[in-house]
């Protein structure tokens, strides 16, 4: 098929990755696994004029945990390797879930965690849990890199934080304390390479006592035009018991934090109940994951 | 404006004229004249274009093929040694799991990753590992009998050896 041409850099060393993109901010497009770029490039959606393949750059690939950072997932590493990975079952085992989550095998085993992250859709898989573990992400350009909460760099719909010449990366998410779990859920039209209508990533953390929760999260996709979290709906629940009530108080409270919209996956009327009961599911089961962690 | 490379398939080094634009499955294809890789949806959604690169599966109709310079990729006449059918093949026959053979290329090659990371798969880790390739025709029973089938070959050819 004819697509418009483009020059193909293919860097195999950060260094010469950052000088690149120093120098051909604005026009060159990042390819990490494809699976959605190169999707748009051939339905000419977008015609970039040099495509940067940061596949093999091996100092960009990698999972790795520190008792102190907690665990670093740079960006180049596959989602199949996320998903697959003893340390990430280990450390944040709703990453590893919703991982499995994304797309296919075939997609996993090309696609990466920053694509999804930066590709910006709201429905993304891996963003809600990484908005529930308050991961940071690490932006980089040459001779310079900053750290922002993941909950800052999506802006807007599709828009993300990174200035021109910057790239993702690496992520990192803090080590989740013992009394703590994310739980994930999420709703679509069928089992595999969909688009979800609806998810949702919890953080519970509970405190001393077991039965109160020291802190909440509730990490809303597919519900806005960006991932993003129900702080009204956090601040509510922070002190309260953890039992039933307050499952089902967190599911309403979501639901009314929720901006759904009518698409052609669902209403925003379904889209507002699912967030409600998702939400209440996902409550109970990271009560139990502590539960069972601290047994 | 084309440029030499090398592609290694199915242990095999071609030298093929290639443009920047240029996706594998249609190397493969056109080029190379290895049609046993199909191309289905061209966009990713259909899994017919599996192969596998580095023992991994992929999309070749969104793999570009300068991407894939310097690595080893597997297309479906790279399984059987000769008249001998890999045991994957082999179990697709066994089990009746091919109607009209479009999907069946992309089935067996994931089938094959599958098997190489999980030898003795449940149905669920089937269906969730072949979730990226589609077929019309067989409505998918016999396909994740097969599957199953092959697991107990392969099994068994390992015993044997």
């Amino acid at each position: 098929m004819h697509l418009e041409p483009f020059e193909y850099l293919k860097p195999t060393s950060v260094r010469d990755f950052e000088g690149i993109l120093a120098h051909r901010a604005g026009e060159a497009t990042i390819l990490a696994g494809g699976t959605d770029l190169l999707v748009l490039v051939k339905e000419k959606v977008i015609s970039p004029r040099a495509i940067i393949d940061i596949g093999d750059i091996p100092e960009l690939q990698g999972i790795s945990w520190d008792e102190g950072k907690g665990l670093t997932i740079l960006a180049g590493t596959k989602v199949a390797a996320i998903e697959h990975s003893p340390v990430v079952a280990q450390r944040a085992p709703a990453l590893a879930f919703a991982a499995a989550q994304l797309g296919s095998s075939q997609v996993r085993h090309m696609a990466t965690m920053a694509g999804n992250v930066c590709h910006g859709s709201p429905s993304a898989e891996t963003p809600p849990v990484l908005l529930a573990h308050g991961a940071e992400v690490a932006l980089a350009r040459e001779g310079a890199e900053r750290r922002l909460p993941i909950s800052d760099f999506w802006l807007a719909y599709r828009k993300t934080a990174l200035q021109p010449g910057e790239y993702l990366k690496a992520f990192t998410l803090p080590p989740l304390p013992a009394l703590a779990a994310v739980s994930y859920k999420f709703k679509g039209l069928r089992n595999a390479m969909e688009i979800d209508m609806v998810n949702v990533a919890v953080y519970l953390e509970l405190a001393q006592d077991k039965a109160t929760a020291k802190a909440v999260r509730i990490a809303m996709g597919a519900v806005g035009p960006i991932p993003y979290r129900a702080t009204e709906a956090e601040k509510a629940l922070a002190g309260r018991v953890v039992d039933e009530a307050f499952f089902s108080a967190a599911g309403e409270l979501a639901q009314a934090e929720a901006k759904a919209i009518d698409d052609v996956r669902a209403t925003a009327a379904y889209r507002k109940k699912m967030i409600s009961i998702l939400t209440r599911r996902a409550f109970a089961e990271a009560f139990e994951a502590i539960t069972e962690k601290n047994r | 404006m084309r440029t030499l490379i090398t592609l290694n398939i199915n242990d095999e080094d071609y030298e093929v004229p290639v443009a920047t634009g240029d996706f594998l499955v249609d190397v493969i294809r056109d080029t190379v004249g290895l049609t046993g890789t199909k191309k289905g949806c061209n966009i990713g959604d259909c899994g017919a274009c599996t192969v596998l690169v580095d023992g991994k599966p992929v999309l070749s109709c969104l793999t570009l093929v300068l991407s894939v310079v310097g690595k080893k990729i597997k297309t479906i006449e790279g399984l059987a040694k000769g008249p001998k059918l890999d045991p994957v093949q082999q179990a697709f026959i066994d089990k009746g799991a091919i109607q009209c053979g479009y999907c069946t290329p992309g089935m067996i090659l994931s089938t094959t990753a599958l098997l190489d990371r999980i030898p003795d798969p449940t149905e669920h880790q089937i269906k969730h590992g072949l979730a990226g390739n589609l077929c019309r025709c067989t409505g998918y029973a016999k396909i994740i009998d097969a599957v199953g089938h092959a697991a107990e070959l392969k099994r068994k050819e390992g015993a044997d050896v």
